[in-house]
């Protein structure tokens, strides 16, 4: 629900550097957005597509969202592995977390935990 | 393209730019909740920031809290909610000063909100009378785990009725915490709620994450609360 204020958010910061580059349009905007940011991706998405028609400066923004692979780190070995890794291990996994059953493919260890993922960051505008 | 006319002459603007940002979206919440530790630190205080579904029981903790917690150490609390002063009304009828913060709408707080839930705080009081600050969240298990508030510990309860499966469904607001209570145990015979399956899914997000388990009603864990509350003040 909180989508709506981040995109909020996101295009003031855009339109401040629009301000400050002179820039009459904005032509894409890059962000990256961590598997465990807690943030939904369509719900980002179509929040911008309502929002962009409220300025002129965005009619023409496109908006390209990087959403890397979730990483875990194993407690026990401290190795790190991403989602995929761990699937080719055990097959496919139904949820974003490993189920406490989830394996180490380090050291066989049931210490799989989350690692980083919760960044939302803006990563690049493209404006004329 | 040229102001008068707008024909493309001489527009240095008309070309496209590409501008490194690397920038999170929530630089300036993060900047504005280190402000407020901060400012909580020079009052001498530490601040808990607590997440819940609605009517997991947060302000019936304070209230407990504030029966039986030592009057050494003063507390007070900043209430979010959406609309009305009824949660503060309940923490001042025991006799600790709180502020209220109603969002509006919003699902959650944000450092900027907090920020002015401080200053009437300190409004209230005076500087240098306060051990620890309660920061009551907006009842919703998913958004106010995004928003730093400044707080010094961060902790999320869970009630029995909304059953164990909880941190598994719910994850995010697990992985970023320092406590996990589970309340209103003196129900447990009455729900089908696994201790162990909340446990083992919270310690499984987050290994470092302390359990506690309580009561407020029955008083049952409580004691282990207070402790928990003393340990942090004597750590601060």
């Amino acid at each position: 629900m909180h989508e709506v204020s981040l995109v909020q958010g996101l295009l003031e910061q855009v339109r401040q550097i629009a301000k400050e580059n002179h820039a009459d349009s904005v032509a894409c905007i890059r962000v990256l957005i961590g598997p465990f940011s807690g943030v939904v991706l369509d719900s980002f998405s179509f929040a911008f597509d309502v929002l962009k028609k409220d300025d002129v400066l965005f009619s023409q923004a496109l908006l390209e969202i990087q959403a890397p692979e979730p990483s875990f780190k194993c407690r026990y070995c401290q190795g790190e592995f991403g989602y995929s890794e761990l699937e080719e291990e055990h097959g496919e996994i139904s949820s974003l977390f490993p189920l406490p059953s989830t394996k180490c493919p380090g050291c066989g260890r049931h210490g799989l935990a989350p690692e980083g993922g919760d960044e939302i960051l803006l990563m690049q505008v493209e404006m004329e | 393209m040229c102001d008068e006319c707008g024909c493309q002459a001489g527009g240095a603007s008309s070309e496209k730019k590409v501008i490194e940002i690397n920038k999170s979206l929530l630089d300036a919440n993060q900047r504005l909740g280190e402000k407020n530790r901060h400012h909580i630190e020079q009052m001498g205080a530490i601040a808990i920031n607590m997440i819940s579904s609605p009517g997991a029981g947060k302000t019936t903790l304070l209230e407990a809290t504030a029966e039986r917690l030592s009057r050494a150490t003063r507390f007070g609390v900043i209430e979010g909610d959406i609309e009305t002063q009824r949660d503060a009304d309940r923490i001042r009828a025991k006799g600790i000063p709180a502020v209220q913060i109603t969002t509006g709408g919003a699902c959650h707080l944000d450092a900027a909100l907090v920020h002015k839930g401080i200053h009437e705080l300190e409004h209230l009081l005076g500087p240098d009378e306060l051990d620890l600050v309660f920061i009551e969240n907006v009842g919703n298990l998913v958004c106010p785990a995004t928003f730093y508030l400044g707080e010094h510990k961060r902790m999320v309860m869970v009630s029995v009725p909304e059953g164990s499966d909880k941190p598994a469904k719910y994850p995010r607001a697990f992985i970023g915490s320092d406590l996990f209570i589970i309340s209103k145990t003196d129900l447990l015979p009455y729900f089908d709620f696994s201790i162990e399956e909340a446990c083992s899914e919270a310690k499984r997000l987050n290994p470092d994450i302390k359990i506690l388990t309580l009561s407020a009603t029955t008083g049952t864990g409580v004691d282990e609360w207070l402790e928990y509350l003393n340990k942090i003040l004597l750590e601060k």
